[in-house]
C-alpha cells in the first residue's frame, strides 16, 4: 500500500496530465452529442457579450458594403413581389412553390465568425428570446450560412457550412438533380456538390439552390454557382466544385429560418420512422 | 510572489482576449497559417511553477480558449499536452547549477537560442495536437502537417514580437 502511495506521489504530474487529457478528449469526442459539452461555446452569455462589443467596434468598417448588399436584396424582394401580385400580402411569411410549408425569417446580426479553421462557427447577436431555436437554418443575403447549434437568451451559435459537420441537400436549379453540399475544398469560397450522376449535363455557371427536403432550409435558397465539373474515371458521379454565393468571411446580417410546420412534420415523421 | 501572480493573471486575460478578438479574425494565406499567440502564457510561466500548477493552468487556458472558439476540449487537450511538455523540457534544459532565482523564460533573460529551443518545442507539440484533433482524421495528413508547421513559425514570430514590444529593462543586480 505504501509502495502504491509512493508511486502515486512520484508520478503525480503524469497522473494529473493523463486525467486532464482524459477530460479534454472526452469533451472533444462528446462535443457533437452531449448538450452539456456543447455549452462550451460562444453562445455563452459572457463570451457572446465580448464578441458583441468587438462587433460594435469593428462593424463600422464594413457598413458601406453591408448597406449596398441590403439595398440590392430589397430590390430583388420588390421585384418578386411585383412579379407575383397574388402573394404580395403574405408579408414575412413566404409560401413556397408547393403552397404548404411556410417559413418566417428572423433577422440577426453576426457578432463573430471564423472561416480559416477546419470547422468554423458563427455567433449571432440574437438568441432564444428572439425565437431562435436549435437546428434552424441560417441563410445570408446571397447564400447558405449554416445551422443553429446552440442558443442562449441573447446569442446563438451557428455551425457554419465551412466545416465537416453539415451536408445540406441541394439541387441544380436547371435540371433538378440533387446532391449534398460538402465542404472538403478547404477554401472558404468554394464547396463540393456530391452524388450527381455522370449522365447529368452540368455546366459551369449553373445555379445551385437548396432542395428543401430537410426541414431546415426552404426550397430554392441560392447556394452558389457551379465553378468546375470534373469527370472522375473510377466513379459514377461528377466531381463538381461550387462557388459559394455568400462570402462567409464578410457576412454581417443573416436570416434565421423558422419553419412553422416543423413540429407538425416532426411529430408525423416520428410516428413512422424512416429506415 | 504576489506581483508574479498578478502579472500572470493579467497576461492570461490579455492573451486570450487578443487571440479571440484579433488574431482569430486575421485570415493569413487562406487558412494555411493560423497563429496561436495565446500559448505564450504557458511559455512565460515562472521557472519555479510547480508541475501540477503548470498542468492545471494549461488546462484552464485551453478551456478559456474553447469557450471563445466553441470547440469543447480541443484547445484544452492541446494546452494540457503543451504544459506536460514544458515540465519535461525544463528538466532537460536545466543548467547544471539550476535556474537563477529572478530569471524568467524570456529571450531577454535566457537568450534567443535557448528560447527558440524551449518555445519551439512547446509550440510544435501544441500545434500538432491541435491541428490533428481539429481535422479529426488522418486522410489529409500532409496538408495538415504543413499547415501546423507553417503556423508554428507564425506563432513563434508573434511570440518574439510580443516580447520585443513588452520588454522591460533588466533590473540592476
Amino acid at each position: 500500500m505504501r509502495e502504491l502511495f509512493r508511486f502515486l506521489i512520484r508520478q503525480s504530474n503524469l497522473l494529473l496530465f493523463l486525467l486532464l487529457m482524459g477530460i479534454s478528449l472526452s469533451l472533444l469526442v462528446n462535443g457533437s452529442m452531449h448538450h452539456r459539452a456543447q455549452a462550451i461555446s460562444s453562445s455563452n452569455a459572457m463570451v457572446g457579450q465580448l464578441y458583441a462589443w468587438r462587433n460594435e467596434v469593428t462593424g463600422f468598417t464594413d457598413l458601406r458594403r453591408v448597406n449596398r448588399e441590403l439595398a440590392v436584396a430589397l430590390a430583388v424582394e420588390r421585384e418578386k413581389k411585383y412579379a407575383e401580385p397574388l402573394r404580395a400580402d403574405t408579408g414575412v411569411v413566404q409560401i413556397d412553390s408547393a403552397g404548404r410549408e411556410s417559413f418566417t425569417y428572423i433577422t440577426a446580426q453576426v457578432v463573430n465568425s471564423t472561416v480559416q479553421k477546419e470547422r468554423n462557427y458563427i455567433t449571432l447577436g440574437s438568441g432564444s428570446l428572439d425565437g431562435i431555436r436549435r437546428d434552424m437554418g441560417v441563410i445570408g443575403v446571397k447564400g447558405l450560412v449554416g445551422v443553429v447549434r446552440e442558443t442562449s437568451p441573447h446569442f446563438a451559435l451557428v455551425t457554419s457550412i465551412l466545416g465537416n459537420e453539415l451536408a445540406p441537400s441541394v439541387e441544380l436549379k436547371r435540371t433538378g438533380h440533387f446532391g449534398l453540399l460538402k465542404w472538403d475544398t478547404s477554401d472558404p469560397a468554394t464547396a463540393s456538390l456530391t452524388d450527381v450522376a455522370n449522365h447529368v449535363q452540368v455546366a459551369p455557371g449553373d445555379t445551385v439552390v437548396t432542395r428543401g427536403d430537410d426541414g431546415v432550409f426552404p426550397r430554392g435558397v441560392p447556394v452558389g454557382t457551379v465553378l468546375s465539373v470534373e469527370e472522375d474515371p473510377g466513379s459514377n458521379f461528377h466531381k463538381i466544385t461550387v462557388k459559394l454565393g455568400e462570402d462567409l468571411a464578410r457576412t454581417a446580417y443573416v436570416h434565421v429560418v423558422s419553419d412553422l410546420m416543423k413540429t407538425e412534420r416532426d411529430t408525423l415523421e416520428a410516428k413512422a420512422p424512416l429506415p | 510572489m504576489i506581483g508574479t501572480v498578478i502579472s500572470n493573471i493579467i497576461r492570461f486575460i490579455v492573451l486570450v482576449l487578443m487571440q479571440a478578438m484579433v488574431i482569430d479574425h486575421v485570415d493569413l494565406a487562406n487558412g494555411w497559417v493560423v497563429p496561436y499567440l495565446y500559448v505564450l502564457f504557458i511559455i512565460l510561466l515562472p521557472f519555479d511553477t510547480p508541475g501540477w500548477a503548470t498542468l492545471v493552468l494549461g488546462f484552464a487556458l485551453g478551456m478559456a480558449m474553447d469557450f471563445f472558439s466553441s470547440t469543447p476540449g480541443l484547445h484544452a487537450a492541446a494546452c494540457t499536452a503543451m504544459a506536460f511538455t514544458r515540465i519535461l523540457m525544463l528538466r532537460v534544459l536545466t543548467p547544471r547549477e539550476g535556474y537563477d532565482p529572478g530569471k524568467q523564460p524570456t529571450v531577454q533573460h535566457m537568450g534567443l537560442a535557448w528560447f527558440m529551443t524551449f518555445a519551439g518545442t512547446l509550440v510544435l507539440v501544441h500545434h500538432l495536437v491541435l491541428f490533428f484533433l481539429e481535422v479529426y482524421r488522418f486522410t489529409a495528413f500532409g496538408s495538415t502537417l504543413l499547415r501546423a508547421l507553417m503556423s508554428v513559425a507564425a506563432t513563434l514570430v508573434l511570440c518574439l514580437l510580443a516580447q520585443a514590444l513588452t520588454r522591460r529593462e533588466l533590473r540592476a543586480r
